[in-house]
């Protein structure tokens, strides 16, 4: 039996209710009128809806119909000749669950109900359309939320942002430098599985990479998405690898914002580990920003230096190789330099160019206009 | 005679069934077939997975596609009939 | 045009994924072939004679200069150099490789582009105005609805299994240039006593086996309300349409049987249920969608240049169409050279195309449903450029309206359903016609020929329609007359019984020589048709057959 996940309350009940007997169990064919149907499962707590052939979609109607001129609340399940590239749509329809007549296939119905992120109709899984999204994001009120989370722990806002908030539609955004393990830790702690993103631009420090395995596993994080640029690009653009000398911008540009760019639409919201004690354009951090029209929750936006080493003593959590050798904040290795004494924990970064961000945090000019 | 032609799964290609049981672009090559044995050979090429899709079967007189589907089948074996106006770039 | 947003992106780039997994399962035998077939044809490819077919989808026939690049790259990769317009103002490729489709996705998605519903039991490409967003006669743009209704039709869970094939027109201009009575729903933009846009709404229109005209179940529609009502008019037809024959399955079958009074009152009572519920569209929505189709750009209001040169002069009257911005025109590219193949396209003539619509033409091009280009946007200080551009890439034919300009299904030349060829009687009407210098006298006509009932080459509707026939393994053609697509929208009668191949053109050609000797002064040949009849044109196709 494939779950479809929906109401598990209704669908429990239902199930607790067949098994104990005291169920009605109703079988209607696909090709029934909504009408008549109606009448035959005002009792029941389960409707099987018979499907003669995958292609005739009938039942699809009459489960809609079901659920919204009848007020159906049951369970509705699909049998019969049903394909997994099915899953999204039966679901979609208002279908607790499914049996089709080809039981092997488990995987491929699991994989087809999870393939796509969005859809652009209100259906009877009562996802908000994309339609409804697009107005709803300049509604993500930015005061409000900062409001909610003024004075909140860290922890807290991101447990949040992750569990509530922006929940499936938020990733985290790391660079596995000098502060990234207590966001990473926290974020661990409550939900491994969250997409960490990793800019690997080709120029890191091998320290880098060896303290992000070596990070990732010690935290349990389980997804990590590493982004490389584009090697075509990186070819045509940085044919000489000197292209972060000629112009660091474009560098940054090819290195990590395009890449950035190509996969930030799946999210509704980012988490950065930024702070506003790095200086910069980063005095007035806000805890959840908007730029180029998406979500950025900066949980640790308050934190100052001896917080950060405070919390890296309590949890024990290992440090990068480089910071101990004064590097206080870590990127590419042609573009960062230790901190000398009196300069804020940034000032290594481009150091001695007229440069403070890579482009990552920025609005993109298109957008800024 | 007939022979049985299909289309190839990977790239839809016009094939032939050949004596062995194996596929060929070339009618040359594919298998002449007298009524009573051409309905089971079918059946054998309908049954088995993986190469072919569709198979069915075809007239074939003096090696070239007959019957009434003889233009039908013409135009498989040797392209469209359009003309020069395809000269690719 | 429309943007995608990410949104659009990762649906596109998910369904991709899909594909490729579809593919990989119909190679492994985890999905038979019998189960696949709905599933790559709701992705556009189809199993030809020769080869697998990827039809690509142009949402409402809109393309800029990047996308026509990319089309031209596709041919030259991944087919053998040519791409074939579609009547639905698609593009088609009739040598891909089934394994290779999922990377031609992929090369698509780069430029927004996508095969999705392209074929399939489901909602397929919203047809729409070619000249939209230009014509002179326009009351209201219909892209931005053309567009709404892509994205609510896409992956729609209740109708992706209907009985059969379901296609939109929007038509925004006082001339239908869309074809909404030939069309399974048509809707035409409309002014109301108030001066508010709405739609009419037609519903029952296609061709094929059973040609019918569609027939109005609404006048006015508002704005707001479309989507939910054309879910109505969506479930009545899933409930209720023919499953158990393939050619009474179209809602026309439906429209006919219960008669269109009924199945709008059958669409008015469901809809009663929904329409104010989630399907309602924000206003800010359809101003988003909206601010997408700007306005055309201002120009100087320089005019039509004169010329000495004739054959810009010919190209100026023959394909050059007037303009909603003074200063601006826009003009036919005709993919109808003489003795051509209809609609074909080759990758260098796409890149000069791609190239010219930067240039000059504000990064815009069209596909129309006869099967030719336009560039809906040129500045008339520019013309000539752009007619010296294309007449270097061979696309500066000057036949856009005429008889040479003919339309034609692929037929037996690639179509598994084609009983008959039409492309070469179309490169023989056209060549003989050109031969008799007959065109530039006849003057507006069409002409469209199909290689079976299924009439994708539209010869119900023209003019002239030639429809070939398969007895006894040769190929024969009927002549229709009287056909007409469009604001006097007509089915075509047939004429007699079927000619051999080798006697259409000379039949056309006299057709066309009888029209000439009994017109009124100025008038056009549909005119003269409508105004005598069938029968004098009935003797000159038979009398030397």
């Amino acid at each position: 039996m494939l779950q479809l996940e929906r109401k598990p309350l209704a669908r429990e009940t239902a199930q607790n209710q067949i098994e104990a007997g005291g169920g009605h169990v109703v079988e209607i064919p696909g090709e029934s009128d909504w009408r008549d149907a109606a009448e035959q499962v005002r009792d029941a707590v389960q409707v099987d809806i018979r499907f003669s052939s995958f292609k005739d979609g009938r039942g699809f109607t009459l489960a809609t119909q079901l659920r919204e001129r009848a007020g159906f609340t049951g369970r509705l399940r699909a049998v019969g000749d049903l394909i997994p590239d099915q899953a999204r749509y039966l679901h979609r329809v208002g279908f607790d669950d499914v049996a089709p007549e080809r039981t092997d296939l488990a995987a491929d119905w699991a994989k087809a109900r999870a393939r796509f992120s969005h859809a652009y109709q209100p259906a009877q899984d009562k996802v908000t359309p994309i339609f409804r999204h697009r107005q709803a994001r300049p509604g993500d009120d930015l005061a409000a939320l900062n409001a909610r989370y003024r004075g909140a722990d860290a922890a807290d806002i991101l447990r949040d942002a992750i569990r509530n908030e922006w929940a499936g539609r938020i990733a985290v955004l790391s660079s596995f430098g000098a502060e990234a393990a207590v966001g990473l830790h926290m974020i661990a702690r409550i939900a491994p599985d969250t997409p960490v993103i990793f800019l690997d631009t080709g120029r890191l420090f091998a320290q880098t990479e060896q303290y992000q395995r070596a990070l990732t596993e010690t935290l349990g994080l389980t997804n990590i998405r590493m982004l490389r640029p584009d090697a075509g690009e990186a070819a045509a653009e940085d044919g000489d690898d000197r292209l972060w000398q000629r112009d660091p911008d474009a560098c940054c540009a090819l290195r990590k914002v395009r890449p950035l760019d190509k996969v930030i639409g799946e999210y509704d919201a980012l988490i950065t580990g930024r702070k506003r004690f790095h200086g910069g354009e980063r005095l007035a951090l806000p805890v959840v920003e908007r730029i180029n029209g998406r979500i950025r929750v900066n949980p640790l936006a308050s934190w100052d230096a001896e917080k950060v080493n405070a919390y890296f003593q309590r949890f024990d959590l290992p440090r990068h190789p480089l910071s101990d050798m004064g590097y206080a904040s870590i990127g590419c290795w042609p573009c960062t330099a230790p901190v000398q004494d009196d300069g804020d924990v940034r000032s290594g970064r481009w150091a001695g160019r007229n440069k403070t961000e890579c482009g990552i945090h920025t609005p993109s000019r298109i957008a800024a206009e | 005679m007939k022979a049985i032609t299909a289309n190839r799964l990977t790239d839809g290609r016009v094939i032939y069934r050949t004596v062995e049981g194996q596929w060929s672009t070339d009618l040359a090559e594919a298998e002449r077939l007298d009524s009573e044995e051409a309905d089971a050979r079918l059946a054998e090429a309908e049954g088995e997975f993986g190469v072919a899709v569709g198979p069915y079967l075809i007239e074939v007189e003096d090696d070239r596609p007959g019957g009434q589907k003889w233009r039908r089948e013409t135009i498989r074996l040797t392209g469209p009939t359009t003309g020069s106006t395809h000269r690719a770039a | 045009m429309y943007k995608y947003d990410t949104y659009d992106h990762s649906l596109v780039r998910e369904r991709i994924d899909e594909f490729r997994d579809q593919v990989e399962r119909r190679l492994d035998g985890r999905l038979t072939e019998d189960q696949f077939k709905p599933l790559r044809l709701m992705n556009g490819v189809y199993l030809q004679l020769h080869a697998y077919m990827l039809r690509v989808a142009i949402p409402y026939g809109t393309l800029n200069g990047p996308q026509v690049r990319t089309l031209g790259h596709i041919a030259r990769t991944y087919d053998k150099g040519y791409g074939h317009f579609t009547t639905r103002t698609n593009i088609q490729y009739n040598w891909p490789k089934l394994v290779d489709i999922p990377d031609i996705l992929e090369d698509l998605a780069k430029v927004e582009m996508h095969a999705i519903q392209t074929s399939g039991n489901c909602i397929r490409n919203v047809t729409a105005d070619p000249f939209a967003g230009a014509a002179a006669d326009e009351i209201e743009d219909g892209r931005p609805w053309a567009e709404i209704i892509r994205q609510w039709s896409t992956f729609h869970p209740e109708f992706t299994f209907l009985p059969r094939k379901f296609k939109i027109a929007v038509n925004g201009a006082g001339e239908d240039r869309a074809g909404i009575r030939v069309h399974d729903i048509g809707l035409q933009i409309v002014r109301n006593a108030a001066g508010e846009t709405g739609f009419e709404v037609w519903v029952g229109g296609g061709q094929g086996r059973t040609p019918r005209l569609g027939r109005k179940i609404r006048d006015f529609l508002a704005p707001e309300d479309l989507l939910s009502y054309l879910t109505a008019i969506l479930r009545v037809y899933n409930q209720h349409g023919r499953r158990d024959n393939l050619y009474k399955a179209r809602i026309k079958i439906l429209v006919e049987a219960l008669g269109a009074g009924e199945f709008g009152r059958q669409t008015e009572e469901e809809w009663a249920h929904i329409r104010e519920g989630e399907l309602k569209l924000p206003a800010a929505e359809i101003a988003r969608i909206r601010a997408f189709f700007d306005a055309p750009p201002i120009a100087e209001a320089t005019a039509i240049p004169a010329t000495g040169r004739a054959d810009f002069a010919q190209w100026l009257r023959r394909n050059r169409r007037d303009h909603k911005v003074a200063g601006l025109s826009s003009v036919v590219i005709s993919l109808k050279p003489v003795g051509g193949a209809p609609g074909d396209i080759t990758a260098d003539q796409l890149d000069a195309v791609a190239g010219i619509a930067e240039r000059y033409g504000f990064d815009e091009v069209r596909a129309t449903p006869d099967q030719n280009l336009v560039l809906p946007h040129v500045r008339n200080a520019d013309l000539e450029a752009v007619f010296d551009a294309l007449a270097a890439a061979g696309l500066a034919t000057a036949n856009a309206g005429l008889a040479t300009d003919i339309v034609a299904c692929p037929g037996l030349d690639y179509c598994s359903l084609a009983n008959a060829r039409s492309i070469p009687i179309a490169q023989a009407i056209s060549s003989l016609i050109e031969a008799e210098g007959l065109a530039g006298d006849v003057g507006d006509v069409t002409i469209k020929i199909d290689g079976c009932i299924n009439a994708c080459g539209h010869h119900h509707v023209a003019h002239i329609g030639v429809l070939g026939v398969d007895k006894r393994g040769e190929e024969f053609y009927q002549i229709t007359l009287g056909g007409a697509f469009g604001t006097d929208a007509a089915i075509g009668n047939i004429v007699g019984k079927g000619l051999a191949g080798d006697d259409v053109p000379a039949a056309i050609v006299r057709l066309l020589r009888t029209y000439l000797e009994i017109r009124d002064e100025n008038e056009r040949f549909i005119d003269t048709l409508r105004r005598v009849g069938d029968e004098a044109f009935k003797e000159s196709i038979y009398v030397a057959a």
